[in-house]
């Protein structure tokens, strides 16, 4: 592996995770966040470089609704500027590349969104093929329960295996104050919830939710006066899979496996087993099996997701990107994990996977 | 493959019907329902003292918060126009009309506004504009509560008072 520049995580920002803010509109939730991470940092705003966002134009109902934005990011003087129709976690991605690149030393990464103002399964439908899925109504709880269905059959997986993965996430949300759900519950009363897509239960879907943040990037030199731990990135990868659901196996998530491999390879690491804490964007039970299979983790590891995960807050668009600042969180805060996995996905039935990998140390020499 | 069929399916018709229910937010509410009372608000930036119209959380030019919610006048001066001879979808206007930027006093920026009661050739940047409000009961807290400006005869602003707030 060649020597690539250090790059550290040195601040992150995000609203707690609500059902729908009835005082603000989106890029007013997302004001305070820039200004909470840039404070964090102890910084100015001129003295980030660069800035990247992910939001979704048809979950903000507006083309080009991304340049609202600009509005409250501190775009003037003018700025070098990039907006992802993605999850934020791969602006991440991209300014992490752009630093490689020796562009910038500095990035702002956003994420935004007010997924209550639309109805985002429908807007998600309209992500599939027009002609054969988008058409017969197909949305990602849709697309979600044929692929649990399939899991199940093949591996013998159970309604109460899914039940007791979501009930460990919705114990971890319990101790997260910006998750959405913070109630525990059991896998006895999840068993009990109503189907929302058989074989999945409404008590193993995230709820709609909407928040806002900001994370911040900075490279070797800057990172170290921006944050007394900052959580440098030994290793990332990102792969995409056919839109075509019927030729992949949903099974299996071959994306996942090859994206952590080259992440974990670029980190030196052996083995997912090896990092203290995975933060995975599983948005169901049966997607967070199959992403323990990519990674070669038991499920019910100890390591996974003691945020609670997308099932306890799933604001579309940045919940990939409160994987990253999670994982952060685990590196710089109090918990000082050595190594931490954080996985962001998009599409249905995880179709596009990313994963970095954060460590306390810095990775090359 | 074989040869396509004689009646071939030419089109496939997609319907998407995208129902949004925005907030107003804060900032919003507060400025339309003034305009029930006649009054504009605006936000003055912490940092520089620049009022913004309509109010918003943060200066976009200075970044520093605005959170101070002050009045401005419902008067002020045209700082650029355009004389529009196409219709506009949705709005009943007579063709020619002079949709302008307005510059009201004790505004930093400007508001976007329709100008009336006098020939397009008559205006002119530096021209100064009063709102016409509609009438008390029927205003109800929404943009069309000003239904133009017009101009006030007074004599026109100098272009060093408004060229830094097109």
């Amino acid at each position: 592996m060649a020597r690539l520049r250090n790059v550290a995580v040195v601040g992150f920002a995000q609203a707690p995770i609500v059902a729908r803010d009835e005082h603000r509109i989106a890029t007013e939730m997302l004001y305070p966040e820039i200004r909470r991470a840039l404070a964090a940092c102890g910084v100015e705003r001129d003295a980030i470089d660069y800035q990247v966002a992910g939001s979704a134009d048809y979950l903000d109902g507006r083309p080009f609704g991304f340049v609202t934005a600009l509005d409250v990011m501190g775009a003037w003087p003018p700025r070098q500027d990039l907006h992802l129709e993605m999850d934020a976690a791969f602006a991440a991605y991209y300014a992490w590349v752009r630093m490689q690149a020796g562009d910038c030393d500095t990035a702002l990464v956003c994420g935004y969104g007010k997924t209550s103002e639309g109805e985002p399964r429908r807007v998600l439908n309209l992500q599939l093929d027009p002609y054969y899925h988008a058409a017969i109504g197909l949305e990602p709880v849709a697309t979600a329960a044929l692929q649990a269905s399939a899991y199940m059959a093949r591996t013998g997986v159970t309604d109460r295996d899914l039940a007791a993965v979501a009930a460990r996430n919705r114990g971890a949300g319990a101790r997260n104050p910006d998750a959405q759900l913070r109630a525990p519950a059991t896998a006895e009363e999840l068993l009990r919830t109503p189907w929302a897509v058989e074989p999945l239960r409404e008590g193993y879907l995230p709820p709609v939710g909407e928040s806002a943040v900001c994370l911040v990037l900075a490279a070797e030199g800057k990172a170290e006066a921006m944050c007394d731990q900052p959580a440098w990135i030994h290793g990332a990868d990102q792969r995409i899979e056919l839109q075509t659901l019927g030729a992949r196996d949903l099974t299996r998530s071959a994306g996942a496996t090859l994206a952590a491999e080259k992440a974990l390879a670029m980190a030196g690491v052996g083995r997912a087993g090896d990092i203290d804490v995975v933060e995975l964007c599983a948005t169901t039970p049966a997607e967070e099996l199959i992403l323990c299979d990519a990674l070669g983790l038991e499920a019910h590891a100890s390591s996974l997701s003691p945020s609670g995960g997308p099932l306890c807050g799933h604001p579309i668009m940045m919940t990939g990107l409160i994987r990253l600042g999670e994982a952060f969180r685990q590196v710089s805060g109090r918990a000082r994990a050595r190594r931490a996995l954080a996985h962001a996905a998009q599409g249905h039935c995880l179709q596009h996977n990313l994963f970095f990998v954060l460590g306390a140390e810095r990775r090359w020499a | 493959m074989s040869e396509p069929p004689r009646e071939p399916v030419k089109y496939v018709e997609t319907q998407v019907r995208l129902p949004y229910h925005y907030v107003a937010g804060d900032y919003r509410a507060r400025y339309l329902r003034a305009l029930k009372d006649r009054k504009i608000l605006g936000a003055r930036c912490s940092r520089t003292g620049k009022v913004i119209v309509p109010p918003f959380v943060t200066s976009p030019e200075s970044f520093a918060p605005a959170d101070e919610i002050v009045e401005v006048a419902d008067h002020g001066v045209v700082t650029t126009f355009c004389v529009v001879n196409i219709p506009v979808r949705g709005r009943q206007i007579e063709l020619p009309y002079v949709a302008a930027s307005v510059a009201l006093d004790g505004a930093d920026i400007s508001i976007y506004a329709l100008i009336q009661e006098c020939r397009p050739e008559e205006v002119r940047m530096g021209m100064r504009v009063e709102a016409v409000w509609k009438p008390d009961g029927e205003r109800q807290g929404d943009h069309e509560d000003i239904r133009y400006f017009r101009p006030t005869g007074e004599p026109d602003a100098p272009i060093e008072s408004f060229i830094n707030r097109l």
